[in-house]
């Protein structure tokens, strides 16, 4: 036996104070379906932020000479019917999927969050009617919640923004006060008020970082729902209000028109809002599974 | 005066099922420095009234209906929300049963104590930290300078617990509610754990009010005894006076359920026959009668009151060594049926409960665990 056998009593416990997150993201790295999804929405968010550097061409200004030919190597994903090349289309359609997506989640988040933290901290009668809104919300289809909000609103991406924050805005509000009320009877929070902790340190520092990692989880699970919201809005005619602007709902619908034709004009923005949505699905039931201290291997 | 006088506390619970009647009109005093330990099985309030002097009865169910609890002179149930804040921590403080889940998982233990500290002392943080540092060492936590940045879960159960004192033990109060502070210990654990009480209270002269079903940790701890059942304390005196001279059939029952290492032979454990009362019910005569064998018609109707044992003229001793020793109950047993466990007077029956009585015999047997556990030992 070499003395490197020999483990220094009271030294162990340090080797693993990484921490939460540390932790968490150790076990990420071993899940394999995770670190997929994390390549995908890499190289989504990569195409989004360098659409102006590596697209081949203008997305909105084509040439008619160059109309609906197919996947070259001149025209990696083929021409629309305007002859504008499909892959800097899809390239700048990330931007715009990814934008409103992210824009979209986080404005859900604040909304949702903050009815799920009032409704779950005070209780009561604050409790029962934010809920009963959330229910009135929750009681219509997510997609036609999101027309009715644009129908209403007018077309313009800010609107679009709205309208699928609305459809997230119940999710993250009954995750939260049902996180939230779970929480407010648990041992290190009683223990914390008797130790003197206010009404509002015990809830931002004690119970809101505990309920935090449910809802990083459902937020990247509704990025996908998000992306394939934008794209179905697109896709019935309530996308940008500018026709001529690469979103990739309104591509594929405007490739329905030539399935025969050019049916990869169909597959391509499909392929794509497929595997961005994937790509979230995957990261998120990842996190999932690194966050969850119940699922800890 | 008393550090601490509970006075006729009563807690309710609004449940779907109806009312729980969990704590029905609580009396006891505590002295500067004294350990009370209160004892009673599982559902029996002896949490709820600690939670209920805290005001930390879980909302909106639980309830304070009536009572005072005079802390100091302060009437703790009154009390505003404020006020009562600048109390916990600093004057009472709790440590509650379960070291695994009491500390905040995704906060360092430097982040809980700096944190407890500085909420009510006007300290810089490395002057916390370094009182942190000071506590922690007290409590016998080894490094405690690399130990400050780790996370509860990287401390086992009796580190958790001892982290726990030093937190509850920062501010110095003047009264410390340990709510089965050992009961998810293993057993060397629990000993260390419980010196370490000791030891750390009497240097502080903080009074402890005590929260077991543990009457091993009862003898060993406190210098007086609640015994309580069903919302009720049901016999009260010195530690040393209640353990060899118990008067209520209940504390009786609760000796006799117990083994003892010191029995000259083996005695055989007699276990408490039945369930507690249903607390739904308003109760009506003494809560113990269904399972009682001394009882007496009497006592299916009418709840006795806690009196001394003793005829005394003077008003009862409420605190201190010499608390006069007080029960609740209209029929006694004797010293020799306390030591055999069961009434030996010929011809006693205990009395039939009267027509139309609802009780809970009918329900499943549900013992406190520990003493269900006693029980099969001792059948086997």
């Amino acid at each position: 036996m070499t003395s490197a056998d020999i483990s220094v009593p009271g030294r162990v416990a340090e080797r693993g104070s990484r921490g939460l997150w540390g932790d968490a993201m150790r076990r990420m790295l071993r899940n394999g379906p995770a670190l997929v999804g994390l390549a995908l929405i890499t190289l989504f968010v990569l195409a989004a932020l360098l659409a102006p550097v590596i697209a081949p061409y203008d997305p909105i200004a084509g040439a008619l000479v160059d109309r609906l030919k197919g996947p070259s190597g001149a025209h990696l994903f083929g021409t629309d019917l305007q002859g504008r090349d499909e892959f800097s289309r899809i390239l700048y359609g990330a931007q715009i999927s990814l934008q409103v997506g992210v824009v979209a989640v986080l404005m859900g988040l604040a909304m949702g969050g903050t009815i799920g933290a009032l409704a779950g901290s005070f209780g009561g009668k604050v409790d029962a009617v934010l809920m009963r809104f959330v229910d009135v919300l929750l009681s219509v289809p997510g997609i036609l919640l999101a027309i009715g909000i644009v129908a209403w609103l007018g077309r313009g991406l800010p609107q679009i923004m709205l309208a699928v924050a609305a459809t997230t805005t119940p999710l993250f509000a009954r995750l939260l006060r049902g996180s939230l009320l779970g929480l407010r009877e648990a041992d290190f929070v009683v223990a914390a008020r008797s130790l003197g902790a206010s009404r509002w340190r015990v809830l931002f520092r004690h119970m809101l970082p505990n309920a935090l990692t449910p809802l990083i989880v459902a937020a990247t699970l509704a990025l996908a729902t998000a992306i394939i919201d934008v794209a179905g809005l697109g896709f019935l005619g309530l996308g940008p209000p500018d026709p001529r602007t690469a979103e990739w709902g309104t591509m594929l619908t405007d490739s329905t028109r030539f399935l025969r034709q050019a049916p990869y004009l169909l597959f391509f923005p499909g392929a794509a809002i497929v595997l961005a949505a994937i790509g979230f699905n995957l990261l998120g039931d990842g996190l999932r599974e690194s966050l969850d201290p119940r699922l800890k291997r | 005066m008393a550090l601490l006088s509970v006075q006729d506390l009563v807690v309710r619970f609004r449940t779907h099922e109806g009312t729980v009647h969990a704590v029905n009109g609580v009396s006891f005093e505590l002295d500067a420095g004294e350990t009370l330990g209160l004892v009673g099985e599982s559902g029996c309030g002896k949490s709820v009234t600690n939670l209920a002097i805290m005001r930390l009865l879980p909302r909106p169910a639980g309830y304070i209906d009536g009572g005072r609890v005079l802390f100091d002179g302060n009437d703790m149930v009154t009390m505003e929300e404020s006020e009562l804040r600048s109390i916990r921590g600093r004057e009472v403080a709790m440590i509650f049963q379960d070291p695994m889940t009491s500390l905040n998982p995704v906060l360092t233990i430097e982040e809980q104590m700096v944190e407890t500290i500085r909420a009510h002392r006007q300290l810089s943080r490395d002057e916390a930290r370094r009182r942190a540092i000071e506590l922690l060492t007290r409590v016998g936590i080894p490094h405690p300078e690399t130990r400050l940045d780790s996370y509860p879960h990287q401390f086992s159960g009796g580190m958790r617990q001892r982290v726990m004192i030093a937190m509850a033990l920062a501010l110095e109060p003047k009264l410390l509610i340990a709510d089965e502070p050992t009961t998810a210990l293993d057993v060397t654990i629990q000993a260390q754990v419980l010196e370490l009480l000791r030891g750390m209270t009497n240097e502080l002269g903080t009074s402890v009010i005590l929260i077991t079903h543990d009457l091993g940790v009862v003898a060993g701890m406190t210098q007086r005894v609640n015994v309580m059942y069903a919302g009720f304390i049901v016999e009260t005196g010195s530690t040393t006076e209640i353990f060899a001279n118990p008067k209520h059939p209940y504390t009786v029952g609760l000796l006799h359920s117990i083994p003892r290492l010191d029995a000259e032979e083996a005695a055989p454990l007699i276990p408490i026959e039945g369930v507690p009362p249903d607390q739904r019910h308003e109760p009506v005569g003494c809560p113990f009668a269904p399972r009682c064998a001394w009882r007496i018609e009497r006592c299916w109707t009418d709840n006795p009151p806690l009196a001394a044992v003793d005829a005394i003229s003077s008003p009862p001793v409420l605190s201190g060594p010499q608390a006069t020793h007080r029960v609740a109950c209209h029929n006694q047993p004797t010293a020799e049926e306390a030591v055999a466990g069961r009434p030996l007077r010929s011809g006693f029956v205990a009395a039939p409960p009267p027509a139309g009585f609802v009780g809970p015999q009918d329900h499943v047997v549900e013992h406190d665990d520990e003493l269900a556990a006693y029980a099969a030992r001792d059948a086997r």
